[in-house]
């Protein structure tokens, strides 16, 4: 994929978020394609932090790791970050930053460039996004307009000005041997958007009817709660932060029991402390959509790293048995089609479902066309038919598909009676042993009917000896690096599963049916995906190639994979 | 008025003679006295012997987890913030597994009438102590006492927020009722701080031991006053003062949003169109 990928590099609070802002929008409005990915310590001032803005004539589903532009905002950066600039690349910093790089690469800005008031540390970011315009061959009143419409009431009018004086004048420092416009050309199209994971996430609940939604801040699930919570004033959602994500998941199904759609959010950790809500909405058969933004390790573990190690856990959590779904995005347009159906699935089984991401998709943005709203559909699923006067709803009424009629409290006049003890037909509760096998098996049920309802996997180039099966933001990367190995001669057919659990074994066999090998890779240790087929469906993966350094998965990084794990095997 | 028969349901199983049946008895009579049909309001317990109660109203029940009555009620009042929510628990499950809810519920104001049965034992687990049991009861696990200092439910319902504070003996039929009927129509978060004797579990705080120091509050208390408040609620005394407490006006948690002015948003989803997202993808142009 012909490309230009530029890092900024900087301590934390420097403007490296500003710069890539900058620098996105720019090239969105410019018509190009774009993925940006984050790489951050989980601090607020210092460390290291880096962003990468990869664009392209073309459509772009993963980051790459090698550099064309280092834009380093410290002398730190200068020196962590040389090591991944292509040999034809620029490095550009201020003189402050030069330190003793020698490196034929870097090009120093020198501080009596410009006027007086928009010299120093503050005026970094937008100079070398200044001094990458010009060595793209980009007009810098481009760079001025985009400047201007972002901090344009953000900064105080002198402050703007200074920006805009720092842009004119670095612009003409760029020699002409480092004047390289892109190879190839914008795409504009009016209704393209650059949109993060979780963003994309939040228009899909929106689009999908969400009233109430609650969450406790964590990484990397909080700009969720930001999204809904900016725009729900307007829309009419009701949004809250929880004292807990104990009380998030609470707050969520009481809602749902009220008659809104709703949803909570959080990551591993919070996903631990929900546990026994997870129950609750599962004994008390109360639709509800669970977003995990997954990150890496057990605990605390590496609060702003990426992983996919919550799988078996979402499978399985919460004490006892009951049915739940779990699906996930293969990319950022599909966090916006999967959010909104995730609602359609908990209503249609009544059941809790897990939207599972993971933070390298979360918070990384790519340009997508403008979402089809078309193609969002709104399904409250089964309800009774309302009684000529107040009566005991039998809400649990057992049934062929598990599934039984609701109604809303307060808005009907059956009477709902929701337990999350085992309970009777009426939702009150009982231990009787016959009741609860009819209870238990109704609640099971659902699952042979969610699975059959669920499409089985993509699969891609399909006829190869050898399968890859992936989930998640894996898959990005992996399209690509199958490309770059096939033309050395490593050919193989994807697995892409949206639809992770419950699985249909039949519909599941048959699609893998006929590969030689089928191996997995995830961004986990154990090859979560490969052991849950086995669990379900009796398939045997017969190996697993697993990254949990817990960086985006890149590019080169998943054809190295590829390429160590299938090389001589295909 | 008579109309409590209208809210009979599920025979309760408690031991003859546990305070819960007068609660009962009350909640019913009050939800009576306000002309509540059982379809107006949603019932929101946890576990405990207290919060059994629910399965003997006839009404919406929501029965979750131990502890977390609280926040599923925040739940309900935000998709319908026109119903009126009741609560009925213990004191094992408002203050112990359920202290931080009870602290945030009090503190949003949320619009709630919690009825807060408090017998200084865990009865449904067979007696071990409780967050309001005394220094000195002991128990199998607390054969020394259980030391540290019991919660003070008006006390930390005041200092967390809550604008209608109000206690009550299970004995005390009549004034218990009569603050029930208050707490109901309080628009913010009441507590009703409910002594109730357990016949089975509490030797120590008996029918009797309670009946001996509960006293209704008379005219010389202002219960709009915050400090005669708090120094009231926080005296050792011979007594324990019932009435109520305390009472003011905040705005309640729904006010907080402009998400819940005029309809509910459960009634408003039915009308909900996918369409509603496509001005905010402007801003990702």
């Amino acid at each position: 994929m012909e490309h230009l990928n530029i890092v900024i590099a900087g301590a934390a609070g420097q403007g490296v978020q500003s710069a890539g802002e900058i620098l996105g929008k720019t090239l969105l409005r410019l018509g190009y394609h774009i993925f940006i990915t984050q790489d951050y310590q989980s601090r607020v001032r210092g460390g290291h932090n880096f962003m990468s803005v990869r664009f392209s004539g073309g459509p772009l589903a993963a980051p790459v790791r090698r550099a064309d532009y280092l834009l380093a905002l410290n002398e730190e950066s200068v020196g962590l970050r040389l090591g991944d600039l292509g040999a034809e690349g620029l490095a550009f910093c201020l003189e402050a930053d030069k330190g003793a790089n020698t490196d034929p690469r870097l090009r120093v800005l020198p501080d009596s460039l410009g006027p007086e008031a928009a010299r120093g540390e503050k005026f970094a970011a937008v100079k070398l996004v200044s001094m990458l315009f010009a060595s793209l061959g980009f007009q810098p009143d481009i760079l001025a307009g985009s400047v201007k419409k972002m901090f344009e009431g953000r900064l105080k009018p002198e402050a703007l000005q200074a920006n805009l004086d720092a842009v004119a004048a670095v612009s003409g420092f760029i020699g002409a041997k480092d004047v390289r416009p892109p190879a190839f050309k914008p795409a504009p199209s009016p209704d393209r958007m650059l949109i993060s994971g979780n963003d994309a996430v939040a228009l899909g609940m929106v689009a999908a009817g969400i009233g109430v939604y609650a969450g406790y801040p964590i990484t990397p699930s909080t700009t969720i709660l930001n999204a809904l919570g900016t725009v729900g004033p307007k829309l009419g959602i009701a949004v809250e932060q929880a004292e807990d994500e104990i009380a998030a998941l609470n707050l969520a199904i009481g809602a749902s029991y009220a008659g809104a759609r709703a949803a909570c959010g959080s990551s591993g950790p919070g996903m631990s402390l929900m546990a026994e809500a997870i129950g609750l909405a599962g004994i008390t058969e109360t639709p509800v959509v669970i977003y995990d933004g997954q990150r890496a390790s057990p605990s605390t573990g590496m609060a702003t790293r990426t992983e996919q190690g919550d799988l078996l856990s979402l499978v399985n959590i919460s004490h006892g048995e009951f049915p739940r779904a779990v699906i996930s995005p293969a990319t950022h347009e599909d966090s916006f089609y999967l959010a909104a159906e995730a609602f359609n699935i908990a209503d249609a089984w009544q059941v809790p479902v897990f939207l599972a991401n993971d933070l390298g998709q979360a918070g990384s943005e790519s340009t997508v066309g403008e979402f089809d709203v078309s193609r969002v559909r709104i399904d409250r699923g089964l309800f009774a038919p309302e009684p000529a006067g107040p009566e005991m709803l039998a809400r649990y009424a057992v049934t062929d598909s598990g599934v039984s009629p609701r109604a809303v409290p307060g808005l009907s006049k059956w009477l709902v009676s929701c337990d999350s003890h085992e309970h009777d037909e009426h939702g009150h509760l009982t231990d009787d042993p016959a009741n609860r096998v009819a209870q238990h098996s109704k609640r099971m049920r659902k699952l042979a009917g969610m699975a059959a309802s669920f499409p089985g996997p993509e699969i891609i180039d399909p006829g190869r000896p050898v399968c890859v099966i992936a989930w998640g933001s894996t898959v990005g990367p992996l399209l690509e690096a199958k490309l770059l190995l096939k033309e050395k001669g490593i050919d193989f057919s994807v697995a892409v599963f949206r639809y992770l659990y419950p699985l249909d074994k039949e519909k599941v066999r048959e699609a893998l049916n006929g590969f030689k090998r089928l191996v997995t890779l995830e961004q986990n240790y154990s090859g979560q995906l490969g052991k849950l087929l086995r669990m379900e469906c009796g398939v045997e993966t017969h190996a697993h190639l697993g990254k949990y350094d817990g960086r985006n998965l890149t590019v080169e990084a998943a054809a190295a994979l590829l390429e160590s794990g299938l090389g001589g095997k295909v | 008025m008579n109309c409590s028969g209208r809210y009979d349901f599920n025979e309760p199983q408690w031991c003859p003679g546990c305070g819960n049946f007068d609660i009962l008895t009350c909640v019913k009579e009050a939800l009576c006295g306000l002309d509540l049909k059982p379809q107006d309001f949603i019932m929101v317990t946890g576990i405990g012997q207290a919060s059994k109660l629910g399965f003997s109203v006839k009404c919406n029940l929501f029965n979750g987890l131990h502890g977390r009555a609280l926040p599923v009620a925040a739940g309900v009042n935000m998709a319908n913030h026109k119903l009126k929510l009741i609560s009925v628990s213990g004191d094992g499950d408002y203050y112990s597994e359920g202290g931080n809810h009870f602290i945030h519920a009090a503190r949003r104001n949320l619009d709630i009438a919690v009825f807060a049965g408090d017998n200084r034992v865990y009865g449904l687990t067979k007696g071990q102590a409780s967050p309001t049991s005394s220094p000195d009861f002991s128990t199998p696990i607390h054969p020394e006492g259980v030391g540290g200092k019991p919660v003070n439910p008006a006390l930390l319902a005041l200092a967390s927020g809550a604008t209608f504070v109000a206690r009550a003996f299970s004995g005390n039929k009549p004034e218990l009722t009569g603050l029930m009927k208050q707490a109901i129509e309080h628009k913010g978060f009441a507590l009703l701080d409910i002594m109730s004797p357990c016949i089975t579990f509490n030797k120590v705080n008996t029918f009797g031991w309670f009946r001996q120091r509960a006293k209704p509050l008379g005219p010389e208390h202002d219960p709009s006053d915050f400090d005669a408040a708090l120094s009231l609620v926080s005296r050792a005394q011979e007594t324990i003062p019932t009435g109520l407490i305390y009472k003011t006006d905040r705005p309640a948690f729904d006010a907080r949003f402009s998400a819940l002015k005029g309809e509910a948003i459960a009634v408003r989803t039915a009308a909900y169109s996918p369409e509603r997202v496509r001005p905010l993808f402007e801003k990702f142009k």
